[in-house]
């Protein structure tokens, strides 16, 4: 029998996709590449996380760092807090920004046909006063040793130097889990002004009770004339 | 087809296979029981049937908290002193898949043994036989 909550959920995640192809939002500017999501929290999980990304583009490189501590704060929630930094065309690298990131695990990983959760995202400009909130699904669907997840998020944006506006993203991950340390996979990314697609691998090694070093690479190339150059990002956590 | 369109029609393709995913419905689940005591599984081997869903029910006996860990299943779970929690496992193919307790990975081992049921053997003789 599905209980009253589980129907609830599902209404908002379905209203929440209905909007997405019904409305008139665009997608999100620039160069989307980031982190594809699992929809997984784990009670009292604590993680510090680096994560890098280098965009190349003919004679362009823009590199992007974030540096971050999460905790989990129930059995089904985790709260993560980012400080964002950039190099500039002057190489002077600096803080941009700062994001409280809040990650709900709907659903028991395998007790369902595919495991659902939702991210919710603030973001804050340091200095253009600028700011941006996300929400969006996280879809995970398990074949054999295969598993494909989807990120589908709705931003809003304004501020002082920002155009008010709403925008989609999509990010997609099919990976094959061939070992804890190495698991291959292919990313695709999808926003107003990209089209990416690449290989990437993720692994993890485990220390004592929960402690364990996890990390991901992805090496993404844009698809059409709009989504020029490489993107390689980086991302590595260690979890305690 | 423009990349405009390709955008549009690929955003509807992804829309639509969220929303498919949502329609499901909740089938019985068989349920296996199993316990921790003194930083052991009991039973630590579990047969089940062959691509079968079934609910792995894990009662924590202990004063210390485990986590009931496997990359064969592709699953993590905590489990709080003394509490009881349940994980979801397959339809898996026949095989062994070994899971362990993340918190004492020495003593807390085990494995799923995966196997065809004898109604699936009897299914797949008829088959052979056709």
């Amino acid at each position: 029998m599905i209980s009253m909550s589980l129907i609830n959920r599902y209404w908002a995640l379905i209203f929440l996709s209905i909007s997405l192809v019904t409305s008139s939002i665009v997608y999100a500017d620039g160069v989307v590449v980031d982190k594809v999501y699992h929809p997984y929290v784990l009670p009292n999980e604590r993680e510090v996380e680096w994560r890098l990304f280098s965009h190349r583009e003919s004679n362009n490189n823009k590199l992007a760092q974030r540096l971050a501590y999460g905790q989990s704060v129930s059995e089904n929630l985790m709260l993560e807090f980012y400080l964002v930094g950039e190099r500039y065309s002057n190489n002077d690298f600096d803080l941009v920004s700062y994001e409280l990131e809040a990650r709900w695990m709907l659903t028991e990983q395998g007790e369902y046909w595919a495991d659902w959760g939702l991210l919710f995202e603030v973001e804050k400009e340091t200095e253009q006063k600028n700011w941006e909130v996300t929400s969006g699904i996280i879809v995970e669907k398990e074949f054999g040793r295969t598993s494909l997840t989807l990120n589908a998020f709705v931003i809003y944006e304004w501020g002082k130097t920002l155009k008010s506006e709403l925008e989609t993203e999509f990010r997609l991950k099919y990976r094959y889990r061939y070992i804890e340390q190495f698991q291959p996979a292919i990313e695709l990314y999808l926003g107003e002004d990209y089209l990416g697609i690449g290989p990437a691998f993720m692994g993890l090694q485990r220390f004592n009770a929960q402690k364990q070093l996890k990390w991901e690479v992805g090496f993404i190339t844009g698809m059409d004339s709009r989504s020029k150059g490489h993107v390689l990002r980086v991302a590595v956590e260690y979890e305690f | 087809m423009d990349n405009i369109q390709l955008i549009r029609y690929l955003r509807i393709v992804l829309v639509s296979l969220l929303l498919l995913l949502t329609l499901h419905v909740q089938a019985q689940k068989s349920e296996y029981h199993i316990k921790i005591k003194n930083h052991l599984f009991y039973p630590a081997v579990i047969v089940i049937p062959a691509n079968k869903k079934i609910k792995l029910v894990i009662d924590n006996h202990d004063e210390n908290i485990e986590e009931f860990d496997s990359f064969d299943l592709n699953r993590e779970k905590v489990i709080f002193p003394n509490k009881q929690a349940s994980i979801f496992i397959g339809p898996l193919p026949v095989g062994e898949y070994s899971f362990f307790g993340e918190y004492h990975p020495h003593s807390a081992r085990g494995k799923v043994i995966v196997v065809e049921s004898s109604q699936q053997k009897l299914e797949k003789g008829k088959q052979d036989a056709n």
